[in-house]
């Protein structure tokens, strides 16, 4: 796997109070983006992306990202600021088999969609896009990034 | 029986080549073109990882493969987009993909070159048990990833006249099947109620029905029995779902309107195919002599059209056996031509709402063709991209019959994008 997903990724995949929003892109190179997608991690650092509508625009990106090597992009955060950007790319379609068969199980049992695929997805990069930390980062690397009035006394 | 034939391919673009010239086309589905083209042999490592608790085993089939043989090999393969190859067990003289063991996973190899791993077909639960009248379930309805497929009759009557397609091994198939498996070549009704009720036991498992078997051509009007038999088996396996209509697909003889009509308005089909294997009237008449006799090239193809008025635009298509236009001595002489007959004929129907979709052509033994050679990679790419070409310039469907409730036809795989 290209990056490591950390406990602290696991816990806010695993946590109600997370949002994850998605990110393919089309056919003209558009962006699509959706939020409250279904998103979890397997024990092996891949990213499982539960598809419940065969013909989301969403579900033929991922299609042409897995034929033509292109790249998704999947944002987490929650409402105590913390907040990741995972750049992937769709390595497996699950359709049938025993790891479609188990989600498939569990999402009928809760909810009456159909779940129409898995797709795993491999992490290459994280970025942590928390606003406490990207502000304690931009200070130090970049110190001209700021407006005078900032640094005069109150 | 076990004929094997020697082929020398004429030089053509390796895969890699194909996909290099044509970048828009998607590797994977130029892969499962080239491995359904050449076939697959399992090597001995491979075999060995074979476990029969979970992946599935070679179950009964209308036709028989490129070996001539009925051998406990696994069914098949699926790609990780989640394509579905159906292959060919090919004898090894015959340059085939081998499936082999690569890092502890099953994986497509060619010339002692990795290509991609794959996995085996899974097997369905239903595989294990048997009717109560005592016929294993398997050979009642088979399954593919997604999709059951019931062969209700394996005999062809335009075989009993010498007329049989030319590609077709269905009759010397399935003469085998009996005697070496003691498979029936006629299923009954309850059988298959019975069959399909366990095998939609296993939740997720299936999204289609596929009923198909030879031309019946018996009855008051011609096929009439061969509509009588499919209205029973559909009214059998309808019984086991709570909705009038549900996903399915028959590809069966060219029927008239008052046939097609009984059949939409008495079963659950949703779907109708009639394949008119290859789209030229002069190759149709050397190729397919009985289909050409009983009822000719126009009117199977009229017949399509009127069939569009009952199940609706991108509910009725067409099959192709693509490559045996190419036979000779009286198939097109290049390629090039074929292509440009074959995607004509196929905007005729499309324009119409009728759907043209292919499978790969394998010479078998027990057909006439035997000793004949598939086309070139390079022209079933070309073919595939043109047919989807058509969908979308004719904002044609093909749910019934795609990646997922067929998974043999590689321009359908494409529609995955429409
Ligand atoms: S109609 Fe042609 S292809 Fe179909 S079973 Fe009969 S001989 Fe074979």
């Amino acid at each position: 796997m290209g990056a490591h997903l950390s406990e602290e990724i696991r816990e806010l995949l695993a946590s109600q109070d997370t949002t994850a929003v998605l990110a393919t892109v089309d056919a003209q190179g558009s962006p699509h983006v959706v939020a409250g997608v279904p998103l979890r991690a397997t024990g092996e650092g891949a990213l499982l992306y539960l598809e419940y509508f065969e013909s989301s625009l969403t579900n033929k990106n991922l299609t042409r990202s897995i034929w033509f090597d292109g790249k998704v992009a999947i944002a987490l955060s929650n409402s105590q600021g913390q907040s990741f950007q995972i750049t992937g790319k769709p390595i497996k379609n699950h359709i049938t088999g025993p790891l479609f068969l188990e989600y498939y199980g569990q999402t009928n049992e809760k909810e009456s969609l159909n779940l129409a695929a898995v797709w795993e997805i491999e992490p290459l990069a994280i970025r942590n896009e928390g606003v406490r930390f990207r502000k304690e980062q931009e200070e130090r690397t970049h110190p001209f990034y700021t407006h005078l009035d900032r640094l005069t006394a109150a | 029986m076990s004929h094997t034939v020697k082929h020398t391919r004429k030089p053509e673009l390796s895969l890699d080549e194909v996909v290099a010239k044509y970048p828009h086309f998607p590797r994977l589905i130029a892969l499962k073109i080239d491995v359904q083209r050449r076939g697959v042999h399992y090597t001995e490592k491979a075999l060995a990882a074979v476990d029969y608790s979970i992946h599935q085993m070679r179950s009964p089939y209308l036709f028989g493969s490129r070996d001539g043989q009925i051998k406990d090999l696994p069914e098949s393969l699926l790609l990780r987009d989640g394509t579905t190859i159906l292959t060919d067990p090919t004898p090894v003289e015959q340059d085939p993909y081998l499936v082999d063991l690569v890092d502890g996973k099953f994986a497509l190899v060619d010339q002692g070159r990795f290509v991609e791993y794959t996995d085996l077909w899974p097997k369905p639960l239903y595989y294990d048990k048997k009717t109560s009248s005592g016929i294993p379930m398997s050979h009642i309805a088979s399954a593919r990833p997604q999709r059951l497929n019931v062969f209700q009759s394996s005999y062809c009557h335009f075989w009993a006249e010498d007329e049989g397609c030319k590609f077709c091994d269905i009759v010397t198939h399935t003469k085998q099947q009996k005697s070496e498996l003691g498979v029936p070549s006629r299923l009954n009704p309850g059988d298959i109620s019975e069959t399909i009720r366990e095998a939609l036991k296993e939740p997720g498992r299936f999204t289609n029905i596929c009923l198909t078997s030879g031309s019946v051509l018996k009855g008051k009007e011609l096929f009439d029995q061969e509509v009588d038999f499919y209205i029973e088996t559909l009214q059998a396996i309808g019984e086991n779902f709570t909705t009038k209509k549900f996903p399915s697909q028959l590809i069966s003889s060219s029927f008239n309107e008052k046939q097609l009509a009984r059949l939409y308005e008495q079963t659950g089909l949703m779907s109708y195919t009639s394949d008119l294997e290859v789209l030229n009237e002069g190759v149709f008449n050397w190729v397919c002599p009985g289909k050409a006799s009983k009822l000719g090239y126009q009117e199977w193809k009229n017949r399509l059209v009127r069939a569009v008025d009952i199940f609706g635009r991108g509910n009725v298509g067409t099959g192709l056996v693509s490559g045996s236009e190419l036979a000779q001595p009286h198939g097109f002489t290049s390629e090039h031509d074929a292509l440009k007959a074959t995607l004509e004929e196929a905007e005729y129907l499309a324009e119409r709402g009728v759907t043209t979709v292919f499978i790969v052509w394998v010479p078998r033994p027990g057909s006439y063709f035997h000793d004949q050679q598939n086309a070139s990679l390079e022209y079933y790419v070309q073919l595939a991209q043109g047919l989807h070409d058509l969908r979308v310039k004719y904002n044609l469907g093909v749910d019934f019959d795609d990646y997922r409730r067929c998974g043999n036809h590689p321009d359908s795989d494409l529609s995955r994008l429409l």
